[in-house]
């Protein structure tokens, strides 16, 4: 602190008015950390003092012995998690791929330098990428299930929905820093819109974009492994029953496949990353 | 390159292609093989393709008959009032530990500061990986199998989630800064706390709020749904719903979580702007 001060000197036909602004700062900062730790107080007080059921808990021996219960691996689960494994690595497949399907109008919507007609496309656009970002995958799950039955269709369906609004928003955030020079230049020379989507803008964004999706599919394989919680396959399914019947060594087994398979899809992220950008 | 490919031009009257032999060799044959996999993939999880269009009439219909008269009078009730607000601490509570925690993780998990490369490095990157890898949901169903019903499994369960997300940004943050600073004050002597104290944080200070407010956006949304398992919050209250088919109610939960989410983040983006500002 005292190194701060000593900074001070080099203005000192001015001490008193950065000394005054220095108090009103230091002021304003005290009483913000006095608000959040008030809110911080307040918030333990609730959730954890009052809401938690600490004699069914009982004592920290406890608490360790029922976490212990995880501690263990089945390992003659292993050859019964290779397909749900599979499944989970393929709906992120299908789901990422039918979400940039589902990308294009949404980004050319919510793009507000190519919108077509902007006082009904453009909040459109914004409003499909903002449902999209603010559903949880669990919720589209439970919903797609409830519209489409169980299985594997809800879960694409799903993660696909969920995957608009990012790959959507990083789309239109590159159209809309592109340089328009080319553009302008494929209008003089006479070409239609469509035309100017497809060689003047979408050369522009293709590796941004491309980097944006392999970054998507990753999430979405982390995501697509809890999407049999809800009835939509893969692992979640197999994470689920192993959890209905007690088994917690079988948990900790699905816990280390879907490891597996995260690593595997950031392996290939990263290098298909490098190849792209 | 250029007169190469226009000698080649002039010998064999090839046609002009963006990529050579070889590359272009490996390029096509990783895009077959995606394709192949993509394929293969429908095949094997069953895809009724040819019934798909008309699913997506019954999803407008179910959507339509099921879900549309939204009730609104029940999520204006104060016992709804009193969940959001539970599923706010939650979130709050949830940032707060796992930025506390992402502090001193990402000082370890980062390449160029950590206090050692061969021992602390390996592990603070592997619990950072642990916390990213599960999800949220994971760590929720776990917490409450260890902890039982209530809000302390929620709060936990975002506590891992928010150190792994906060984590990684960080400790990429740390790797991009200024080594100068840095080397300065080891040079004076400056035993570790004292480098990451002066040297370190002052360069890092805006970046770490920055990515406390995404944290807490990141946060707020899955406490909306941890409670789904039993961790609390609003996710309790829109399971209980689910359970009972009570589908209008449902739809008012969503679009509550949709309205809550969207303030949340207009004030995220606010607050990141100020401070990109005030830099």
């Amino acid at each position: 602190m005292s190194s701060v001060q000593g900074q001070a000197h080099g203005f000192e036909f001015t001490v008193e008015k950065v000394l005054r602004l220095r108090l009103q700062n230091r002021l304003t900062s005290g009483v913000m950390y006095v608000l959040m730790a008030l809110l911080v107080v307040w918030s333990v007080e609730v959730t954890i003092i009052e809401d938690t059921d600490w004699e069914r808990m009982g004592s920290l021996g406890n608490v360790i012995e029922s976490a212990g219960r995880f501690v263990g691996v089945d390992f003659a689960l292993f050859p019964d998690l290779f397909e749900p494994a599979l499944e989970t690595f393929m709906i992120a497949c299908l789901g990422t791929l039918l979400g940039v399907l589902i990308c294009i109008p949404a980004t050319w919507f919510g793009a507000h330098n190519i919108t077509p007609f902007k006082p009904v496309t453009y909040p459109t656009g914004r409003l499909m990428m903002i449902l999209s970002r603010s559903i949880h995958e669990i919720v589209w799950a439970l919903f797609f299930v409830s519209a489409l039955g169980l299985g594997a269709l809800a879960g694409i369906f799903a993660i696909a929905v969920r995957s608009v609004g990012f790959i959507a928003k990083m789309s239109a955030e590159a159209i809309e820093d592109i340089d328009p020079g080319p553009i302008e230049a494929m209008r003089a020379t006479g070409a239609n819109g469509f035309q100017v989507l497809l060689y003047g803008i979408l050369p522009q964004i293709l590796p941004q974009v491309l980097g944006v999706i392999i970054f998507e599919w990753e999430i979405n394989i982390r995501r697509s492994a809890i999407l049999g919680f809800v009835g939509a396959g893969g692992l979640g399914l197999v994470f689920f029953r192993q959890m209905n019947t007690f088994n917690f060594h079988g948990v900790t087994s699905v816990i280390i496949a879907i490891f597996g398979i995260i690593i595997i899809g950031e392996v290939f992220s990263y290098f298909a990353r490098k190849a792209v950008i | 390159m250029t007169s190469q490919s226009s000698k080649s031009a002039i010998v064999l009257q090839r046609k002009w292609s963006r990529f050579r032999y070889p590359e272009s060799a490996i390029r096509y044959s990783i895009w077959l093989s995606v394709f192949v996999f993509l394929v293969y993939s429908v095949e094997y999880l069953d895809i009724p393709l040819e019934r798909l269009l008309g699913m997506l009439g019954r999803l407008g219909e179910t959507l339509a008959n099921r879900y549309y008269p939204v009730d609104i009078e029940y999520i204006m009730d104060a016992d709804y009032g009193e969940y959001v607000v539970e599923t706010i601490q939650m979130a709050y509570l949830g940032a707060l530990f796992g930025l506390l925690v992402t502090i001193p993780l990402g000082w370890f998990a980062s390449i160029n500061m950590t206090p050692s490369r061969y021992y602390v490095y390996p592990v603070a990157r592997f619990i950072t990986m642990v916390c990213r890898a599960v999800h949220e949901m994971i760590w929720a169903i776990l917490f409450v199998s260890i902890l039982g019903f209530g809000m302390l499994p929620g709060v936990l369960a975002l506590t891992f989630f928010c150190t792994g997300f906060a984590g990684k940004l960080f400790a990429e943050e740390i790797e991009a800064i200024d080594m100068g600073p840095v080397e300065a004050i080891r040079a004076t002597g400056g035993n570790l706390f004292q480098v990451m104290v002066f040297g370190v944080f002052p360069q890092v200070r805006v970046a770490l709020t920055g990515i406390a407010i995404y944290t807490w956006d990141v946060a707020f949304r899955a406490a909306t749904v941890v409670g789904f398992f039993g961790a609390g919050g609003m996710g309790w209250y829109l399971k209980r719903n689910i359970m009972q088919i009570e589908t209008h109610r449902t739809a008012a939960i969503l679009l509550s979580i949709i309205a809550l989410v969207v303030i949340s983040e207009v004030i995220s983006a606010w607050a990141r702007d100020r401070i990109s500002k005030s830099q």
